[in-house]
C-alpha cells in the first residue's frame, strides 16, 4: 500500500488516482478531528470540505521529504479556528430570544459526554495538543510542526494538561 | 512519554472512528471538489531559496531608497559603526525573512514572527546606545517626525512588494505573516535612514529609527486583524 508522501507527491501531479485514494485514507482523520471538538462538531463534513479546499490549494507547499500529516492538521487546525472565529462574529451580532427553542436530540450528544466536560476544562492550547496527540495519534514533533510550535512547548502543554485531567479523574471516581 | 493511566480514559472516550456512511459522503464530496480541478503544480522552493527572495527584496529596496535620497549618513560612520550596525541588520533581517518564509509553509517550524519583531526593538537601541552618544533633546520631535515619515514611506510600498512574494505560498495565519512582513518592510526603512540620516545622536537614532520597525510592523499586524 502507498504511503502518505508518495499519494501526496502524486497528487502534486495530478494523478487521479493517487489523489483519490490520499482523500480516502486522509478524511477519516480529518473528520474524527473535528468531531471529536464540541465546538465543531456540528459543523463537521463543512469543515472536512473547506479543508480539502485549503489542501488543494496549499499543495504546492508541501515538499518532500517532510511529514504529511502535520502539514495537513495545521492546515485542518486553521480551518477550524477560522470557522471558529466566524461563528463568534456571527453570535455577536444575533439578537437574543427571550424563549430558548428546544434542543434538538441531534445536537447534544450521547458519545462520551465525560470527556468533553474533562477537555472542558482545559486551555485551548492544552486541549488541542491532547487532541492531536491522543485522538490524531500525531508524535509530539508532529504536534509541534502542526501547531508551529516547539516540542518543548507541546511536551509542557501536555505534561500540564495531563496533570489537570488525571486529577480531575481522580475526583471523578472518588464520586463514583 | 511514560504511559500514563490517563491514556486509558482517552482511547476510550475519545471519539470512535466516524462511521462509514458519514466517511463515504465526505470523501466523495472531497473528491468531487477536488478532482474536478486537478492540474499538475510545481512544489515551492526549498526554504532558503524563499528567505534569500525575502532578504534580496529588503537589501535592494534598502540601498536604492538610501542612494536615492543621499548616502549622507553613510559617510558620516565610522568603520567599525558601518560594520557593526548593517551586520546587525543583516542578522534582522535574515531573521524576518525566515519568519516571512515560515508564515508561507504550513507546518514549518515554530513562528518567528514576534521573536523577529522584538530582536529588532531591543537589539538595535542597545546596539545604537553602545555605539553612539548625545542624549540631548533640543529639537528632538522636530528632527525626528521627517525620519520617521521617510522610513514610513519606504517601508509601506516594501511591505506591499514584499507581498506577493508571501502569496507565492500559503498563509495559514495572516496576522503572524503580517506581522514578519511589516517587521522585514520596517527594517529596510531603517536600513535606509542608516543610509541616509546624518544625524547620530544616540537619542534621535533610538527612538525615531527604530520606531520605523516597530510602527511598520504594528501597522501591517493591525490591517490583517481588522481585514481578518
Amino acid at each position: 500500500m502507498p504511503d502518505l508522501e508518495s499519494l501526496m507527491c502524486g497528487y502534486q501531479q495530478a494523478d487521479e488516482a493517487a489523489a483519490r485514494l490520499f482523500i480516502e485514507r486522509v478524511s477519516p482523520l480529518l473528520l474524527r478531528y473535528f468531531l471529536v471538538q464540541p465546538n465543531n462538531r456540528r459543523f463537521a463534513d463543512d469543515l472536512l470540505q473547506d479543508t480539502w479546499m485549503r489542501i488543494h490549494k496549499a499543495r504546492h507547499t508541501w515538499r518532500r521529504g517532510e511529514p504529511v500529516l502535520p502539514w495537513i492538521f495545521a492546515i485542518a487546525r486553521y480551518t477550524s479556528l477560522d470557522s471558529w472565529r466566524k461563528s463568534r462574529r456571527l453570535e455577536s451580532r444575533e439578537i437574543q430570544v427571550e424563549e430558548l427553542p428546544e434542543r434538538s436530540a441531534s445536537t447534544s450528544s450521547s458519545r462520551a459526554p465525560d470527556l468533553d466536560a474533562m477537555l472542558a476544562v482545559l486551555p485551548a492550547s492544552q486541549r488541542e495538543v491532547i487532541l492531536l496527540l491522543k485522538v490524531s495519534g500525531l508524535s509530539i514533533e508532529e504536534v509541534a510542526r502542526a501547531t508551529a510550535s516547539t516540542a518543548g512547548s507541546v511536551r509542557q502543554k501536555a505534561h500540564r494538561a495531563y496533570r489537570t485531567l488525571r486529577a480531575l479523574l481522580r475526583g471523578k471516581n472518588v464520586e463514583a | 512519554m511514560k504511559p500514563d493511566p490517563i491514556d486509558d480514559f482517552l482511547a476510550k472516550a475519545a471519539a470512535p472512528p466516524p462511521d462509514a456512511a458519514t466517511v463515504r459522503a465526505g470523501v466523495e464530496r472531497a473528491q468531487s471538489a477536488v478532482l474536478g480541478d486537478l492540474r499538475p503544480v510545481r512544489p515551492l522552493g526549498s526554504p532558503v531559496r524563499s528567505a534569500l527572495l525575502f532578504l534580496a527584496a529588503f537589501a535592494a529596496i534598502a540601498v536604492l531608497a538610501g542612494l536615492i535620497l543621499g548616502p549622507h549618513g553613510f559617510h558620516v560612520l565610522s568603520a567599525l559603526q558601518r560594520v557593526l550596525i548593517f551586520s546587525a541588520l543583516c542578522v534582522a533581517a535574515a531573521v524576518a525573512a525566515l519568519a516571512c518564509t515560515r508564515a508561507m509553509r504550513p507546518a514549518s517550524g515554530a513562528s518567528l514572527s514576534f521573536p523577529s519583531l522584538l530582536l529588532a526593538a531591543v537589539g538595535f537601541p542597545v546596539l545604537f546606545a553602545f555605539l553612539f552618544a548625545g542624549y540631548n533633546t533640543l529639537h528632538f520631535v522636530h528632527e525626528g517626525i521627517p525620519c520617521l515619515v521617510a522610513g514610513l514611506c519606504v517601508s509601506i510600498p516594501t511591505c506591499l512588494l514584499l507581498l506577493p512574494l508571501l502569496r507565492r505560498g500559503f498563509v495559514l495565519d495572516r496576522r503572524q505573516a503580517a506581522l514578519a512582513c511589516g517587521t522585514l518592510a520596517g527594517l529596510a526603512g531603517l536600513a535606509m535612514l542608516e543610509i541616509h540620516c546624518p544625524n547620530l545622536r544616540a537619542i534621535h537614532v533610538m527612538v525615531w529609527h527604530v520606531a520605523v520597525v516597530l510602527v511598520s510592523a504594528v501597522l501591517a499586524w493591525a490591517i490583517a486583524r481588522l481585514a481578518w
